[in-house]
């Protein structure tokens, strides 16, 4: 296997006395895609919290390139390559497309292999975003604002992509245009978590699955994996 | 009730309000920022304004140039402002009772130590020798000084402008005003870039305090106030927004010198009215944004 490109290790983390992550532990190869699935309430956000440090775990470690995070604040987090998509796309409203590009953008670091982003390569790779980069991201569409989410990550150059839901809320069309554009960051070498309720999105993408139950890792394979060994979905994903 | 006052009067009061609203306008975008920005009602930008025009005073007294002293003045202040952001405000995030109760606190302490430094005597500090005068034009004197206030809150306002609205650095701190949590995730070092602009915020009021020591001078009380009136210039242009706090300091400017001098019986009710009424009708301001 690849080095990995994060690792969390025996994560515990709480919200108030609730302990939702317990002893969490899944490794993300360097250039792969693991598909993080799990439903309502299973963790799956909880986890990407603990990586980019808004939530501090209590115990366990995670890693970044064999870099100790687990203590670092979400902007020396950020500063290591790690960039998230958030659930929701919280795009920043009262700022403009280009705005909300710039205000994200990071040289790429030492060793990387690829041209680095740019607003024009994002623009490039979204036209939508370039015909209304003067727009106030509030008044995008859906799509648009979960481009803009893609797009204000890799402005950082990141070295791990995490996305959390980038379908959530969105029509069918878009969403594939959405899973397009996670298939071209993968063939692009990135490192990519990609977070899901919906397994039908990520079974022909990912190289790896994490299913979360409760709080806990209840299966680590792959896609042929699942089906090779006969792992009941329903089981762990509810209706599917 | 009514005062009769004159068409050469008139003029001269404009003057006065476009001075007056200059002035308004360095205190009030401080604490307009500080407020809009980073929800912080700072009830000591008053006491900012005062103890910034005695650092002033001082600097004056000591045979330093006039826009110096009001520079340093300014970065004084921004020091202090800056420390007790870092040091104590910060321990208080999004509890509005408490940060209250600790900038109202520290607005008497520094009034406190204002008297003990500078004594209770007002201080009215001259103009620099070349804004003393008048300039003469269709038949009337128009006082330099109070001209140059105005230009030099003008320029203040076009260089916060673009500060906030046209540089990275303006995108950044907005972008931690939408979203704290994701703007720190983006990489944008927000808590540095919330005391940058209390420290900014801070400097400007007593740079303003300095600016308005020749004509209002300086004395015990002038933070209480100068308080309410940015108080009001805030509420009227609406919180965080720079335009607003430029018309509302206008706005209260003329205000002020018209109320005054028509209806001197009325001047605190023609100075509050207009807030009023904006708080039933129109409560985020004339330029605000609603609040979330």
């Amino acid at each position: 296997m690849a080095a990995s490109a994060l690792g969390l290790r025996e994560i515990d983390a709480f919200y108030g006395d609730s302990h939702i992550l317990q002893k969490v532990s899944f490794a993300l190869g360097e250039g792969r895609l693991l598909g993080l699935l799990g439903r309502n309430g299973a963790g799956k956000s909880t986890c990407i919290n603990v990586v980019v440090g808004l939530l501090p775990a209590r115990g366990g470690t995670v890693e970044v390139f064999g870099t100790d995070i687990t203590r670092l604040p979400p902007e020396s987090i950020a500063a290591r390559g790690v960039a998230l998509v958030p659930q929701g796309r919280r795009v920043f409203k009262s700022l403009t497309v280009r705005e909300n590009l710039l205000v994200a953008a990071r040289p790429p670091g030492a060793g990387s292999r690829h041209a680095p982003w740019t607003a024009e390569t994002v623009f490039g790779m979204f036209p939508r975003l370039a015909e209304r980069r003067h727009q106030i991201a509030a008044h995008l569409s859906g799509g648009e604002q979960q481009m803009l989410a893609i797009g204000r990550a890799l402005m950082a150059n990141p070295r791990v992509l995490l996305m959390d839901e980038p379908s959530e809320g969105l029509a069918p069309q878009i969403v594939a245009d959405v899973m397009a554009t996670v298939r071209t960051l993968k063939e692009s070498g990135l490192s990519i978590v990609l977070v899901e309720q919906n397994p039908r999105l990520v079974l022909d993408i990912a190289d790896d699955i994490v299913i979360l139950n409760s709080g806990r890792v209840a299966v680590v394979t792959t896609p042929a994996g699942l089906a090779r060994e006969g792992i009941d979905l329903t089981q762990h994903l509810g209706v599917y | 009730m009514m005062q009769q006052i004159t068409s050469a009067q008139v003029v001269i009061l404009a003057i006065n309000s476009f001075a007056l609203g200059g002035l308004l306008f360095l205190l009030s975008a401080g604490f307009s920022l500080i407020f809009g920005l980073m929800r912080i009602p700072n009830l000591m930008h008053g006491a900012f304004f005062m103890l910034g025009a005695y650092f002033g005073v001082s600097f004056l007294e000591w045979g330093m140039n006039f826009w110096l002293a009001a520079l340093l003045s300014g970065l004084a202040m921004a020091a202090i402002g800056g420390l007790i952001e870092r040091v104590l405000l910060r321990r208080l995030e999004g509890q509005v009772l408490p940060q209250v109760l600790l900038t109202l606190g520290f607005a008497f302490i520094i009034a406190d130590i204002c008297l003990m430094i500078w004594t209770g005597d007002p201080w009215q500090p001259t103009p620099p020798p070349e804004l003393r005068g008048a300039v003469q034009a269709m038949g009337m004197f128009f006082p330099l000084y109070r001209l140059m206030v105005l230009a030099v809150a003008v320029a203040v306002a076009i260089a916060l402008w673009i500060l906030v609205d046209w540089t990275r650095l303006g995108a950044m701190i907005r972008a931690g005003v939408d979203d704290p949590p994701i703007a720190r995730v983006v990489g944008i070092k927000v808590s540095q870039l919330f005391t940058l602009v209390f420290c900014l915020g801070a400097a400007l009021a007593a740079f303003a305090g300095v600016m308005g020591a020749p004509f209002l001078s300086v004395y015990p009380g002038l933070d209480f106030e100068m308080l309410p009136l940015a108080l009001i210039v805030v509420i009227l242009g609406g919180t965080g927004s720079l335009l607003g706090a430029l018309v509302g300091s206008f706005i209260l400017g003329f205000l002020y010198n018209f109320g005054q001098a028509m209806f001197p019986d009325l001047a605190y009710v023609i100075l509050f009215l207009p807030m009023l009424l904006i708080l039933v009708l129109r409560p985020q301001g004339l330029f605000g944004r609603v609040m979330t």
